[in-house]
């Protein structure tokens, strides 16, 4: 099943493609607060369901050590090593990252989404 | 002053460098790496699935999250077999890889009824741990035992015996009331004391074997505060006075920290007492400055547990007020994999000396704390606490570590001392050994074959375990 990717998604991944050449142009927000982050989901439904089922308990914990959820600084160095190895790296898992990120139906198009959405500060 | 376990290991870690510049020919000192993973799809393009620990592995050729009990009813009778429901992958055993078809329940999630009379509530089995105790503390009710963990599904958790600690607390499945599973037929049965009652019996831990359970209910207690007390004391101390203590509180477990003759000591008791502000985790930090000290002095038992004591003392214990689902599970970031053995409990104390012998005396890698705990009986047939009170010892070794000793040290001790595995973490029993340890292992073998006569839920593991005589 493929997923439509939100407006912001895909306003993430444009900012993604051109990180490093200033395509975003955007100062550098605070980080949300641990109310923001909680309450924060992506638009899609579906991708929302996925989200709160497999993605929410660990990426708005700070004791669990995963980046939080529209903290754009802690995603920044993820992001910078290009989508293809951050997906990689949920497919395997990596350090406290388990594999498949608890989403054991997700596609690769899934991850992608809502890494997107993850790493985007919220507007 | 309060001080926390993170000012009392990062202490250490300095110290540990320090020392450690003498021992470096010998030591781990340097980046660990990953340990090699498989491709992340088959020749076939189909998508790695991997447990918490990265052990288990499998490329399922189809993926199924069932949004009704219809749709997994027809699925369990069309989708390619075997079939095999996954909660959150933690388990450390091969129940769940399947090159069939994998199914999850993160779309039957959530509170479906409760009755405030009498502290039940039903759920969906995919929930979540952690969901499920926010969603019982808005129905002022509690689960009174929890694992160290919430990640958990409830039907994943329960179907492996996952279980938390304290004497007068049965594990996870031992509150389970009723449940409704769909069988390897496609068949939707409701289960309990008197409806498929033995059913009941087998599926309350049931691998997965028996059917996938779709909804769950639970004798729950009323929601409560719980005061918990961290405290560092010897080991000796900590043995010697092992039986008052766990008559003494309601939750109660200890960690020996390998190496340093100290235990980490873990209680949590009923409370009026107002909430306080829970500090930032530490355990993980603590984790890592113990590694540390394995990283720089393994090479010197000695000096490692000279630095270990000196850095550790005159500390003073954490305390935390709070609702018990809110202390009781932590987050766990630093993977290991595990072993975790359950038994009699006057045989806890003398099995765990001799672990911690062997591992001191043959394993200067270990640094994972070493857990045992305690937990009350139930007659569910494949429970490893049926019949007996329990103290359960758990041991752990870091993900990028060699985990044989597991086999090689530990599982012959927890053996000899009439231990039954944890049927999530790592053994090596087989057939003959768990028909021996359970009394009614025949018969859950024989009621399986019923269930699912065409092995629908079998995958090799599984054939393993249950393959008929
Ligand atoms: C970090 C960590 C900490 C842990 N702490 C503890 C602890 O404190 N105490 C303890 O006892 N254990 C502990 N465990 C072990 C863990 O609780 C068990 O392995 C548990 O079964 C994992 O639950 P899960 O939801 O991940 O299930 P999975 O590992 O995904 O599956 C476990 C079994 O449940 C079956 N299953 C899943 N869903 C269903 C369903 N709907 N119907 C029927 N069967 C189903 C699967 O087929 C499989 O056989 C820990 C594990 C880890 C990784």
């Amino acid at each position: 099943m493929t997923t439509p990717l939100s407006v912001r998604a895909l306003r993430g991944f444009l900012c993604l493609a051109f990180l490093g050449l200033g395509a975003c142009g955007q100062k550098e927000a605070p980080p949300p607060d641990a109310a923001t982050i909680a309450a924060l989901r992506p638009a899609d439904p579906r991708l929302a369901e996925i989200y709160a089922a497999s993605c929410l308990a660990c990426h708005t914990m700070a004791d669990s050590g995963a980046p939080l959820t529209g903290d754009g600084e802690q995603w920044k160095p993820r992001l910078n090593k290009g989508m293809s190895v951050l997906l990689k790296n949920v497919v395997e898992g990596v350090n406290g990252m388990p594999a498949g990120g608890q989403c054991f139906a997700c596609t690769p198009e899934d991850y992608t989404a809502l890494i997107l959405f993850m790493s985007q500060p919220p507007r | 002053m309060m001080v926390s376990r993170r000012s009392l290991f990062l202490g250490m870690a300095g110290v540990a460098a320090v020392a450690g510049a003498g021992g470096w020919a010998a030591s781990r000192v340097g980046v660990q790496p990953e340990p090699p993973a498989p491709p992340g799809q088959d020749e076939a393009g189909r998508l790695l699935w991997r447990n918490w620990s990265g052990i288990q592995t499998a490329y399922p050729a189809q993926r199924a999250a069932p949004g009704s009990e219809g749709e997994l009813a027809a699925l369990v009778r069309t989708a390619p077999g075997p079939l095999r429901a996954v909660g959150s992958g933690h388990s450390f055993m091969p129940l769940v890889p399947t090159p069939g078809t994998l199914v999850t329940l993160d779309r039957m999630t959530g509170l479906i009824s409760h009755d405030k009379a009498t502290s039940t509530a039903v759920a969906w089995g995919g929930t979540r741990l952690a969901d499920l105790g926010a969603a019982l503390a808005g129905i002022g009710q509690e689960m009174p035992n929890l694992p160290d963990i919430n990640k958990q599904s409830l039907a994943g958790a329960t179907a492996t015996g996952t279980h938390g600690t304290g004497a007068t607390l049965p594990a996870l499945h031992g509150n389970i009331t009723a449940l409704r599973l769909v069988t390897g037929r496609g068949d939707i049965l409701d289960c309990d004391v008197a409806r498929n009652a033995e059913l009941f019996q087998a599926a309350r831990l049931g691998l997965g074997a028996f059917g996938i359970v779709t909804q769950v209910t639970l004798q729950n207690s009323p929601l409560k505060r719980v005061e918990r007390n961290v405290w560092l004391q010897p080991l000796e101390q900590t043995l010697a006075d092992w039986p008052r203590l766990h008559q003494a509180h309601r939750n109660i477990e200890f960690y020996y920290l390998p190496f340093t003759d100290m235990t980490a000591v873990i209680t949590h008791d009923e409370t009026d007492e107002p909430a306080t502000v829970r500090p930032p985790a530490q355990d993980n930090e603590a984790l890592l400055d113990l590694k540390k000290l394995r990283d720089w002095l393994g090479w010197s038992p000695a000096l490692r547990r000279r630095v270990a004591r000196q850095v550790m003392s005159g500390l003073e214990p954490e305390r935390v007020v709070d609702e018990s689902w809110r202390l009781l599970s932590n987050e766990r970031p630093v993977r290991f994999n595990e072993m975790e053995f359950h038994l009699p409990l006057e045989a806890q104390v003398g099995a765990l000396q001799e672990v911690i012998a062997a591992i001191e005396g043959q394993r200067n890698d270990v640094f994972f704390p070493i857990e045992a705990r305690i937990v009350a009986p139930d007659d569910a047939w494949l429970s490893p606490f049926q019949g007996r009170m329990t103290g359960s010892i758990a041991v752990h070794a870091y993900y990028k570590d060699q985990y044989d000793f597991l086999y090689q040290l530990v599982e012959p001790i927890m053996r000899r001392h009439g231990g039954r595995p944890h049927w999530g973490k790592l053994n090596s029993l087989k057939r003959a050994d768990f028909a021996a340890l359970y009394p009614r292992f025949n018969d859950a073998a024989e009621l399986r074959r019923q269930m699912d006569p065409e092995g629908r839920f079998l995958n090799d593991y599984l054939r393993g375990v249950f393959a008929d005589a």
